[in-house]
């Protein structure tokens, strides 16, 4: 039980750093809008950390994949497929000169991913919650029994 | 003082003034007034009745502020001639919204003829009136009718409504130019029609009041017989005037009546109704006047079977550009077209209009125009003031702007808040509310000025003008000649290049390896360094690879005057441009300024280095083809960003007879604000005279260094997206390392409120850059549209050339994501949108049956589209223009200028043979021969000598059977040889010179390329294929439409249901 604690418990930090990442981009976008920040920072803040985000996320659907939590591995696998598709059509970064015109659709692309990673963000928590708290006191049947209706 | 009166305070309100203007078929429509106009129009009303006093006060309740100053007025009222005098002097102050037109002409109504006799002269400015549409401006005036100017005026008062009219005729050329084609009684409308929406009412008044006028013009023209009336009513003698105006309306009728024909006079009450649901009943017959569209008729011609046109009667632009210019009329203090130009002059008052215009909306700027000799925009320095700005919305002052509270407060004409004027900017009003030192105003009096701007505006000391020149001397390059003319080029311009004595400049030049040059004022000779490790570039020297011109001018001599010869043995074939363009960046880093490149072997070396793309024949008509026409690699966007950053504009002059990614240099200009120049298969002794003319401008003409440009525009409307060559830095910022006089750019408004609340949209083009002085200054244009609630409105009022240039650029940028074909069908489809929904205003109450019908202002747009279907950036596919062309040709038709891409769109075809051998011609009678054909193979004589000119080359076009001693004396020996291979040069003969001295006179109404001429033989094929017949757009040829194919095929999508 403990394992599946700390398993959560990763995949929790790992989808709070997505979250918080797709956050990030996504206030650099607004800010880019109301003319905060130029172009050219906003680019190279959001560039450098495309690649680490789209790692950290195929890492994060692989593990998954690995410890055969299917349902988590599919509702994960679209994105994955989405990033992968992006990369290799090397539109993955932000263009400086023509930032104004993807401003839209890049927002609305961030928050998409916002609200993905958040729902996926309460998801796991349920799971940390009762591997954290209700299986220690797992001996009673009725636990059990929601715990595996919980297992999806 | 009455044109000044009017004086910018008022403007604020100016948008009724508009309606005004209208008004002017109409002038009843004082009397019924709606409810904007209202205010002023209560002013009117009383000349019409007898009693004036009784409109005055009904005035007063309207107008906020205006109505205040209104009433004192009404005891004045009861002398009939006083309202009127009043009107035209009074106005000043309290009309300021109209003022601006009508104040000028008032003054002179000083003059005294006698008020009785005023009636007969009447008649006689009746007759001319079809294009007094202007009325409106006197009209303005008088709502006002301020007290003081009543009682002075009274005698003078009819006569003064009389001579306006007369006078502004000259001035209002306006009524013809627009419409003039299509029918003759058109002219009135245009004018009319801005107004119509706010106007409708008052007809009804002016019926009661004249129930005769009221019925002609509802029959038949409204134009003349509308605006004399107002006057007529001024007067004062009720009796008198009506026949006397009754005369010349009928004789109006008579000439109008003919040209209708195609629109029945029933039509005209009904549709007036439509369009304007507003309005009352009344309004209806009185506006209806002249035709609002123009038709062709689309019917089988007699004696054929198929439904065709007749070729002749196609509207063509055969004089050209024309500007646009009931805006002008309408607001005199606007900016010149030649800087800003809107697609429509009628901005839609709700986003359902708006979506109901499948034209762009938008404008085209051109914010550093040549003006002409004379028309210089004025400088304005404030000092110590500073620049005086609206705090919220940072307009700048301009004429549009109100001054209140004594000249101590001033409200802005874009957001409407109330700013203090500065105590060093503060100037009294005068009784009519404009400030008294107006005349050495000008930011106040014109549309476009230039501010000095002061030290808050600059983030660095202003940088001096730099030239950076990034040289190709791989073996190509040599080989071509391109370095010899380019260093001769240079050398020659070092005296002329602007900014003396701050001038820097530098150079390096590249093979496989980059060169550097350490011209230093103290050495005698330039040091030439070399780096050759590519992957890590470094620049050899801190300083002195760029220095000060004035400081090392021998050395920068010398080494121009060496570099051909250094490197005429080079046999080096690669090309290490990306590294090269490193070091340049680095180089320029600190100041910026203008880097040249010229390129003639494709990247092959470092970073950045090209592939030969586009010779897979499989790929073109696929999804796969448009990519080949976007950069390949992302390292050229990157150092673009990298440019604009820095301050650096890129010019690209490229020369290859090979593959040389346009499309990836291209990227270069595109993003700093600079142009490409393409000389495929360059030749110094062919192309060289281009070259040296084209490079020569580039480094001379005035430029505006570190520039950036915003333009801002009223509540509820927003510019949504730019075209051209420029980066945006913020969302409406455009960043312009280095902009000049040949660079256009578009951008599209969209509404954001879904009904707007103000009655004029403002723009304010704010352009800050250095000037090559070193002074860093802030060029302003300023201008005012209407907002309207008539769809047909903004169709009259639509600037083809704007739309044209805004269609252009949309298409240009289509075809980098999608294929050819779509980017064609889109454009089509937009004409054909645009052109259903125009019919559909009318279709119900007329019976158009075949017709196609079209606004007057609109008459050239299927041309043009056709025009644009087979320019070099759209046409055909693959084997039609090459990849370059292709790419060049797109870059530069997303920076030019309304004027010269329509000239380049319609190229001009004029016949030389006769006037050359008209031996008294005299060398400056170019009347003769401005006399364009249509593009059509047709009119081509085989006898005859063709100019074909598109503003970038001309064609010389040789008839077969041309009278060989023309020939003879054109080309001397040659004239029996292959064209091809013979240059046009001037002979020791008269016809010979005179050809020349044409050529000149035409080169020099368009500096901004140089024509080279090309010279072809009828049948000479294939050049006689790609020279002249591909370009004679209204043929068909090669699968594509010709004219009448065009017009009856949009016509056919036009009549389908949707």
């Amino acid at each position: 039980m403990a394992w599946d604690l700390i398993y959560w418990l990763i995949c929790f930090c790992i989808d709070l750093a997505l979250f918080a990442s797709s956050l990030y981009q996504y206030v650099m976008l607004t800010d880019l809008e109301a003319d905060y920040i130029n172009p050219y920072e906003l680019s190279s803040r959001i560039n450098q950390l495309v690649v680490p985000e789209f790692v950290v996320h195929i890492v994060f659907c692989a593990l998954f994949l690995l410890t055969q939590h299917w349902f988590m591995f599919l509702i994960t696998v679209p994105i994955t497929c989405y990033i992968v598709m992006l990369f290799v059509k090397q539109q993955h970064l932000i263009d400086v000169t023509e930032v104004f015109r993807v401003l839209n659709t890049e927002k609305k692309c961030r928050l998409v991913k916002l609200g993905f990673y958040f729902s996926l963000l309460a998801i796991i928590i349920v799971r940390l919650a009762i591997s954290g708290i209700l299986f220690p006191r797992s001996g009673s049947e009725e636990f059990d029994l929601r715990a595996s209706f919980l297992e999806f | 003082m009455g044109t000044e009166n009017p004086g910018r305070p008022n403007f604020t309100t100016r948008p009724a003034t508009a309606p005004f203007a209208a008004a002017p078929q109409t002038m009843m429509p004082f009397s019924s007034s709606g409810p904007v106009v209202g205010q002023e129009a209560s002013g009117f009303r009383p000349p019409p009745h007898v009693t004036q006093q009784t409109p005055f006060s009904s005035s007063g309740p309207v107008v906020g502020s205006d109505a205040a100053t209104f009433r004192p007025t009404p005891p004045v009222a009861p002398h009939t001639n006083a309202p009127f005098s009043s009107s035209g002097y009074a106005v000043g102050p309290q009309t300021s919204p109209f003022r601006p037109t009508p104040p000028a002409r008032f003054n002179d109504p000083s003059v005294p003829p006698p008020p009785t006799s005023s009636v007969p002269p009447t008649v006689g400015p009746f007759s001319r009136f079809p294009t007094p549409q202007y009325p409106l401006t006197a009209q303005a005036p008088p709502p006002r009718g301020p007290p003081v100017g009543q009682l002075p005026f009274q005698p003078p008062a009819g006569q003064a409504p009389f001579q306006r009219p007369q006078q502004q005729i000259p001035s209002v050329p306006m009524g013809a130019p627009p419409q003039s084609i299509n029918s003759a009684p058109p002219s009135v409308n245009v004018f009319q029609s801005p107004s119509d929406s706010s106007f409708p009412a008052p007809p009804p008044n002016v019926q009661a009041s004249f129930p005769g006028f009221a019925h002609k013009q509802s029959s038949a023209d409204p134009q003349a017989p509308p605006v004399q009336s107002p006057f007529l009513t001024h007067q004062g003698n009720y009796a008198a005037a009506p026949p006397a105006v009754s005369s010349p309306f009928a004789a109006h009728q008579g000439g109008y009546a003919p040209p209708t024909p195609g629109a029945a006079p029933l039509g005209y009450q009904s549709r007036d109704h439509m369009q304007h649901p507003g309005s009352g009943p009344p309004l209806g017959a009185v506006q209806t006047l002249t035709e609002d569209f123009s038709s062709l008729s689309i019917g089988s011609v007699p004696g054929t079977i198929e439904p065709g046109l007749e070729p002749k009667a196609l509207p063509r632009p055969l004089s050209g550009d024309v500007e646009p210019k009931s805006l002008a009329q309408m607001y005199p203090m606007n900016c010149h077209p030649r800087f800003l130009r809107l697609t429509t002059s009628a901005i839609p008052s709700s986003q359902s209009l708006s979506s109901r215009w499948h034209l762009p909306l938008g404008a085209v700027v051109c914010p550093l125009a040549e003006p002409p000799d004379g028309e210089e925009v004025p400088i304005v320095n404030f000092g110590s003031a500073g620049i005086i700005r609206c705090r919220r919305c940072r307009t700048y002052v301009n004429p549009y702007v109100t001054f209140t509270d004594a000249g101590r407060k001033w409200r802005c004409n874009i957001c409407a808040l109330l700013n203090d004027v500065p105590g060093d900017y503060f100037a009294h009003l005068d009784a009519t509310g404009r400030r008294i030192d107006l005349d050495q105003r000008p930011e106040l009096t014109q549309g476009s000025v230039e501010f000095v701007a002061p030290t808050e505006y600059m983030v660095r000391p202003p940088m001096p003008p730099l030239y950076f020149f990034l040289i190709d001397v791989s073996i190509s390059a040599v080989r071509s000649g391109m370095i010899e003319v380019v260093a001769q080029t240079i050398r020659s311009c070092l005296d002329e290049l602007p900014g003396y004595p701050r001038t820097q400049i530098g150079f390096a030049t590249f093979d496989s390896t980059i060169h550097f040059y350490n011209m230093k004022s103290s050495l005698t000779q330039p040091q030439m360094m070399v780096v050759s490790d590519l992957d890590d570039v470094f620049v050899p020297l801190p300083d002195d690879l760029l220095v000060n011109l004035s400081e090392s001018r021998n050395v920068v001599e010398t080494f121009l005057d060496s570099l051909p010869s250094m490197f005429q043995d080079n046999v080096n074939m690669e090309s290490a441009f990306g590294p090269a363009l490193k070091a340049s960046l680095m180089l320029m880093s600190q100041l910026g300024g203008k880097l040249l490149i010229f390129q003639n072997t494709l990247p092959s070396l470092g970073v950045g280095r090209l592939k030969l793309r586009g010779d897979d024949l499989r790929v073109y008509g696929t999804d796969k083809e448009h990519p080949l026409r976007l950069p390949e690699d992302p390292f050229y966007k990157q150092m673009a960003a990298e440019f604009t950053k820095f301050q650096i504009g890129v010019d690209v002059y490229a020369f290859s007879d090979k593959y040389t990614d346009i499309a990836s240099l291209g990227t270069l200009a595109k993003y700093t604000g600079g142009q490409v120049y393409y000389y495929p298969n360059f030749q110094s002794t062919i192309h060289g005279e281009k070259l040296r003319h084209e490079l020569a401008r580039d480094l001379t003409r005035e430029t505006a260094w570190e520039a950036v440009m915003r333009i801002r525009c009223g509540k509820g409307v927003r510019f949504t997206s730019y075209h051209g060559n420029f980066m945006l830095r913020s969302t409406d910022l455009l960043a312009l390392p280095a902009v000049d006089c040949d660079k256009a750019f578009a951008m599209q408004l969209s509404l954001e409120e879904t009904l707007l609340t103000i009655q004029t949209v403002y723009f304010q083009v704010a352009l800050l850059y250095t000037a090559s002085c070193g002074e860093r200054r802030i060029r302003v244009h300023t201008a005012a549209a209407p907002v309207v609630t008539d769809l047909g409105e903004m169709y009259r009022q639509a600037d083809t050339g704007a739309i044209v240039t805004l269609l252009s650029r949309l298409a240009i940028e289509k075809t980098l994501s999608h294929k050819l074909e779509d980017a064609r069908n889109s454009l089509q489809l937009r004409i054909v949108k645009a052109l259903k929904e125009f019919r559909n205003l009318y279709a119900v109450q007329h019976r158009l049956g075949g017709k196609m019908i079209y606004p007057e202002s609109l008459k050239f747009l299927p041309l043009y589209g056709l025009a644009l279907c087979k320019s070099a950036p759209l046409r055909g596919g693959y084997a039609d223009v090459s990849l370059d062309e292709r790419c060049a040709a797109g870059h530069t038709m997303m920076t030019l200028p309304v004027k010269k891409l329509l000239k380049l769109l319609y190229p001009s075809l004029i016949r030389l043979d006769d006037y050359l051998l008209k031996a008294y011609a005299e060398a400056d009678d170019f009347q003769s021969i401005e006399n364009r054909l249509p593009l059509v193979a047709e009119s081509l004589d085989s006898r005859g000598l063709y100019i074909f000119d598109d503003g970038f080359r001309y064609v010389l076009w040789f008839g077969r059977v041309l009278p060989p001693d023309i020939a003879k004396n054109l080309l001397g020996t040659d004239f029996a040889a292959e064209l091809s291979k013979v240059t046009l040069c001037e002979r020791d003969n008269e016809m010979s010179k005179k050809l020349m001295r044409i050529l000149k006179k035409f080169r020099e109404s368009d500096a901004s390329y140089y024509q080279l001429c090309h010279l072809v033989r009828q049948g000479e094929q294939p050049r006689e294929g790609h020279l002249v017949l591909a370009n004679l757009v209204e043929d068909q040829m090669g699968g594509t439409n010709g004219y009448v194919d065009w017009i009856i095929q949009v016509h056919r999508q036009v009549q389908q249901n949707p």
